[in-house]
């Protein structure tokens, strides 16, 4: 599937110094696409394959932190390499602190700009199987009944049948007809696997 | 009155010449007496003449008495003595008085010479004064002008070092903007260079990516080359000229050397420029300084606003007159009347670092170039700064 070949987003105000990145880029195998401005990367089709994004922090309008601040607002986790001709500390802590992966100095030394464009496809890959594993382990706990939920949260709360049935006020055989169904339901090899993906489901959901 | 002085040191002489001549006519008559029966009536009166015509009106006189005395002694009977008879009485008083007549009139005719040329040597005397005193007032008036000239001269040259130390400030102003114009065409070059070697050194190398990464490498080059160019000509050292200037070009690479700077202070700029504009004739530095200063004293004037867009446009137009218009817009905080009306004064600045010799300098600029320059303000919602200027044909006319 192409679309799931790695594509790495150029984005510089610069026309000369977009192309050689991309040129650069494209010259060590991977695609890459070039936009002159933010609004105009917002605007295009992005794929969903490992990407990341290289970004000029200065540009006339929105700057490249801008940018940055704009998608993760929106919950767009892209790998972001900076390349700036002058950084600053306030800039450059603001940007790590959103979540930057790398700050490279103008003129870029392109081993150290393939570097960073390796390991934040890398990183999106992880981020992104990852991502869609959530997804699906979601899909799985979605599908539960109201009751069958209820039960799980008491059985990975540590509860034993009897007790559940107790505090549910039904009788063990229908709790164990609903644990059956909640196994069955997320995928569960056991009752450590269950308690493991609860866990991970509320620390997104946090 | 040195002219005179030897006239004087010759009185002796002047005197003298009256008995020689008198002396003289004696010895002639005596020796001529024998041929001419009494020529003393001829050689006396001929004596107090020259007398006179030598010595003047003093000698004369004793030239006339020395004679009569002479004559009435040596030649009117009785001969020998001062005596005289009644009947030769009349003759020798005619002879007398004829005498004192000649001697009186050639002295009055000599007098009347001297007069004249004394009057025609004072005239010269004075007409050379004269001519000496206006060569020297000429001479100081040259000096004079001299002077003015090389004031002028170095008014001139104070003014274009002036300009160009506020050119230099302003562009001090502009560092990282300026650095940030050089560093992009090196990266571009850089970046270029780089995919142009990772395309040759692949297994199969890939020469078309290659060359046109080396293209883009030397367009980069190129234009690094011209941003510095155009910094150094901004900071060189010369005299204005006077050329036909390309306004719109002008303002175009003001705003491409500003515009960095602008991104860095959220600043929109736009130019809207009349396509048909004419050249104006000057020297197009300085007024890349005004523009200059203009724009970088309206991002100044929106450093702080949050509440609207920081726009600055730059406009370029033909008014109806003919003269060509340009306005620097901006959306900053405005101008108050007070601040408005010492605007244009040297020193006046309303910022910390601020020298406050911009916008006097732009002004001082605009009308070498027989242009003006003013400014709109509505406190609150921006300003328009703009200048007007004579077209080049206008200017020629």
């Amino acid at each position: 599937m192409k679309d799931q070949e790695p594509i790495v987003y150029v984005i510089d105000d610069e026309a000369l110094i977009r192309d050689g990145i991309q040129s650069l880029i494209r010259s060590i195998g991977l695609r890459a696409v070039a936009f002159s401005s933010p609004s105009e990367f917002l605007q295009a089709k992005r794929f969903e394959a490992p990407s990341c994004l290289v970004l000029d922090v200065r540009m006339p309008g929105q700057s490249g932190l801008d940018l940055q601040r704009q998608l993760n607002d929106a919950d767009i986790f892209i790998p972001i390499i900076f390349i700036t001709g002058h950084a600053d500390i306030p800039m450059t802590v603001r940007a790590m602190k959103d979540g930057a992966m790398e700050f490279l100095p103008k003129p870029v030394r392109s081993q150290d700009l393939l570097d960073a464009v390796q390991k934040a496809i890398e990183r999106d890959r992880e981020q992104r199987k990852v991502h869609a594993e959530l997804t699906e382990i979601r899909g799985r706990f979605n599908s539960l009944t109201p009751r069958e939920t209820e039960v799980l949260n008491l059985v990975v709360a540590g509860l034993l049948n009897k007790q559940i049935a107790d505090k549910l006020g039904t009788s063990e055989l229908t709790v164990k007809t609903h644990r059956a169904r909640v196994m069955e339901k997320t995928a569960a090899d056991s009752l450590a696997h269950l308690v493991r993906m609860t866990e991970r489901l509320k620390a997104v959901q946090k | 009155m040195n002219h005179f002085a030897p006239r004087r040191s010759n009185a002796l002489l002047r005197y003298g010449a009256a008995p020689t001549f008198v002396v003289a006519a004696l010895y002639l008559s005596f020796a001529l007496r024998a041929s001419f029966g009494n020529p003393a009536w001829f050689f006396f009166p001929a004596a107090v003449i020259a007398a006179t015509w030598i010595g003047g009106k003093g000698p004369g006189g004793v030239a006339v008495v020395l004679s009569t005395l002479t004559v009435q002694y040596y030649f009117v009977p009785p001969i020998g003595s001062l005596g005289i008879n009644r009947h030769d009485l009349p003759y020798f008083l005619i002879f007398v008085v004829c005498e004192a007549l000649a001697s009186w009139v050639i002295s009055w005719r000599k007098d009347a010479e001297d007069a004249i040329r004394q009057a025609r040597d004072e005239l010269e005397v004075r007409v050379a004064e004269r001519t000496a005193e206006l060569k020297d007032a000429n001479k100081a008036l040259l000096a004079k002008m001299d002077e003015q000239q090389r004031t002028q001269e170095d008014l001139q040259s104070t003014r274009t070092e002036l300009a160009r130390v506020v050119r230099i400030t302003t562009i001090g102003e502009l560092t990282t903007s300026i650095a940030h114009e050089v560093n992009q065409p090196l990266a571009a070059v850089v970046a270029n260079a780089d995919a142009c070697v990772a395309w040759l050194s692949l297994q199969v190398p890939n020469l078309t990516e290659a060359r046109a990464a080396a293209e883009r490498a030397i367009q980069g080059a190129t234009r690094a080359s011209e941003v510095i160019a155009r910094i150094r000509s901004l900071i060189n050292k010369r005299p204005p000229e006077r050329i036909p200037v390309q306004l719109n070009i002008v303002i175009e690479e003001t705003s491409m050397l500003a515009a960095s700077q602008a991104a860095k202070n959220g600043v929109t700029i736009s130019n809207e420029l009349d396509p048909n504009l004419p050249c104006v004739v000057g020297d197009r530095i300085q007024l890349q300084q005004v523009l200059f200063n203009l724009v970088m004293n309206a991002m100044e004037a929106m450093s702080s606003i949050s509440d609207r867009p920081r726009e600055l446009k730059i406009r370029s137009q033909v008014q109806d007159s003919g003269q060509i218009l340009v306005s620097v817009e901006d959306t900053g905080v405005g101008v108050n009347a007070e601040t408005m009306a010492r605007l244009f004064e040297p020193f006046f600045t309303t910022r910390a670092q601020g020298v406050g010799m911009g916008l006097s300098i732009s002004r001082s600029i605009i009308e070498a170039h027989g242009g003006r320059l003013w400014a709109d303000s509505s406190l609150g919602h921006g300003s328009t700064f703009q200048f007007a200027l004579e077209h080049a044909e206008a200017t020629r006319a």
